[in-house]
Order: structure tokens, then sequence, then C-alpha cells
């Protein structure tokens, strides 16, 4: 086979033994590529013997105490690991009960915020209730005193039940303040209370006028 | 050394302890560990270190190794990415490459030492990669396939790379003559 000048990068890149072989076949001659073969071959000898090798005993040891070391390391590390684990948890624990404790007393507190709350409101409806009351009485005490007709004084003795029953409730109240079906019945009470006197009132008019 | 049994399919004999296979490991590959080591840093105590690093790297990253590449390159990808970060390290604290004066034992004599330094020289002026193949291939005596997988790289892709590196290298051979 005629190998050709161009061809000679083409067997040097393949690199094997027959192309090699072929390459040195076409450099013996010619000139130029027996300097190209010569260096490329140079480079190749020269990288050969630069394969190096040296005793090294304490290599292997060193070797096996730096793993021995780093397995040492290890297993404390899991342990620290374990125990970082183990804190972590009691401490979120720890965290939950609090914050659940905190959560019942805002509750609580909430809960009575709520009851004081509506206890002053219930306040203010029978204060306005006595208010009103007051009014009405003064307007019908007149009346009342001497009642001129059958039903003013059926009147009459209804509002001394009521006020009865009015004053049982407050003795009620004051041992508990926050009994809330008391504190109905009193509410309900002084609206007939105030109803009746109202109805006084009218019945009085009716009486006068004609 | 727990899991070294893993890592050593490519030796694994049930009749030695694991601690034994990884010394078997050592004593199979340490040398041309070495050699390789020594072609990229030029010092025998940074090589030494190098190959200390890698079976470090390859005792605590055994259970990832899956068995698809062979044990030897996958033990020279970690050795040579070893180099690299010590390479750059150097590079980094604008230490010079060093070459060890220590006595080194050649497998061959007919080359004189000037050679060698040149070849040397001209080697570190080269790109990693370029540097890697040639170093693998020409020095340490690897196949394109042994090279291809360590690097991650096709044959072809290496057998081009050697080629364009001598290229470069003989210009500048003929040059330094």
């Amino acid at each position: 086979m005629t190998i050709t000048c161009e061809r000679i990068d083409d067997l040097l890149f393949e690199g094997d033994a027959a192309s090699l072989e072929l390459a040195e076949t076409h450099a013996r001659g010619c000139l130029a590529c027996r300097e190209k073969l010569d260096d490329w071959n140079d480079i190749s000898r020269t990288a050969k013997s630069m394969q190096t090798t040296w005793p090294s005993d304490t290599l292997w040891p060193r070797i096996q105490r730096a793993i021995a070391n780093e397995t040492r390391s290890r297993a404390p590390m899991i342990l620290r690991v374990a125990a970082a684990l183990a804190v972590t948890i009691g401490l979120a624990g720890i965290l939950a009960y609090a914050l659940h404790l905190h959560h019942e007393k805002q509750k609580a507190f909430d809960q009575a915020i709520l009851r004081v709350t509506a206890l002053d409101e219930v306040e203010r409806a029978e204060k306005a209730h006595l208010i009103a009351i007051n009014n009405l009485e003064k307007l019908a005490a007149p009346k009342l005193e001497e009642p001129q007709t059958p039903i003013l004084v059926s009147y009459k003795e209804k509002l001394m039940l009521l006020d009865d029953a009015i004053a049982e409730c407050q003795t009620n109240i004051d041992h508990n303040r926050q009994n809330a079906q008391v504190r109905k019945q009193l509410l309900s009470m002084y609206s007939e209370k105030q109803r009746t006197l109202q109805d006084v009132l009218r019945e009085g008019n009716h009486v006068s006028n004609p | 050394m727990q899991a070294v049994a893993t890592l050593t399919r490519p030796v694994n004999r049930p009749e030695i302890s694991p601690a034994a296979e990884f010394e078997l490991l050592f004593r199979t590959h340490g040398e041309r560990m070495k050699s390789i080591a020594y072609n990229h840093l030029g010092s025998v105590s940074e090589a030494e270190d190098a190959v200390q690093e890698t079976f470090l790297k390859i005792h605590r990253a055994s259970d990832t190794y899956n068995g698809e590449s062979s044990f030897s390159t996958w033990a020279y990808r970690i050795l040579i990415n070893t180099c690299y970060d010590i390479l750059r390290k150097r590079r980094r604290r604008g230490d010079e490459e060093s070459i060890d004066a220590n006595p080194i034992e050649r497998t061959a004599s007919t080359v004189d030492d000037a050679k060698r330094i040149m070849l040397r020289r001209l080697l570190e002026s080269l790109p990693e990669q370029r540097r890697t193949v040639f170093t693998l291939f020409e020095i340490d005596g690897l196949s394109h396939a042994e090279i291809a997988e360590t690097l991650g790289i096709t044959e072809a892709n290496s057998k081009w790379i050697l080629f364009s590196t001598k290229k470069q290298l003989q210009e500048q051979w003929r040059k330094s003559q």
C-alpha cells in the first residue's frame, strides 16, 4: 500500500500498531515525515519513561489510620445527632404543652370577659327599666293611692305582687350575680311592671276624661 | 470499614474481611494511582496525600458505588478530581508547579532527564483535560476505553484529544530541542 504525506496524520490519529507501522514504512523514504515521526515517537518514549514508582511503606498504614479516625469520629457524630434530636423533640413537646396551657388560659379569660360584658349589658337594661318605671310610678302614684275603678284596684294589687317578686329576684341576684335565669325573670318582671303602669296611666286618663 | 464490602464488588471474595479487601484494592491499584497523581502534581508528598484523600473519599462514598463502571476507573476519576482540586488551590495561592527532587524509580532509563523535564514543563502549560488524557494514555498506559470511562467522554473524543495534544506538543518539542 502506498502512503502519501497527507495520510500520515490519519495514521498517527489511529495510533494502533498497524497504522504506526505503515507510517514508519512511509517515513523511511520521506525526510519531512521522518522528522515528524521521530518527534512523535520521542514524545511517546519520553512519556513512557515518566511512569513513576517509589517505595511508600508508610502510605497504607496512613490511609488505614485516617479511615479508622474518620469511622471513630463518625460514631460520636451519630450519637450527637441522636441526642440533639431527642432534645429537640423534648423541647417541642414542652413548647406544645405551654402553648396548650396558654390557649386554655386565653379561652377561660375570653369566656370570663364575655360573661362580664353580657352582665354589664343586662345591668344597663335593668337600669333603663328602673328609670322608666320610676318615672311612670311618679305619674301613676296619685291614681293608685285611691283607685277610683275596680280595674285600677286590680292593677294596684298586680303591681304589689310584682314588687314582691322583684324584691325576691333582687335578693337572689345579690347572692349570685351571674345567675342568668333570675336575671331574665327580673327583666321580664320589670317589663311587666312597666306595661302595667302604662295601662294604669291610660286607665286613669280614660276615667278622668269623661 | 463496614461499607467496603458493597464497594469492592470487583474483588468481592467471601473468604476475606472488608478491611483486608480494602487493603487488597490499595495493593492492586495503589501504584498506578500514585503514578497518576505524581504526573498531575509533580510532587511525591502531594501525590501520596492525593491517594490518601482518594481512599478516604472512596470509603465515604462506598454506598454510592453502583458497580456500573469498573472500580479502577471510578477510583481514577475520584483521584483526578482530587488532583485538580490540589492544583486549583495551588494556583489560588500563587504557588508554582513543583517538580519533586525526591528520588523516583523510572520504569525506563533510556531517556535522559532533560527530555523528561522538558516534557513535564510542556505538560504543565496544557489545559487540565488535555494534560490528563495525555498522561493517562502515554505515561500510565490506560486504554482509550478506560480514559473515556474515567473522564466521562467518548472513546473517539479521547483519541482526538490525544492526537491534537501530541500535535501541539510536537511543534513545541522541536522548538525546544
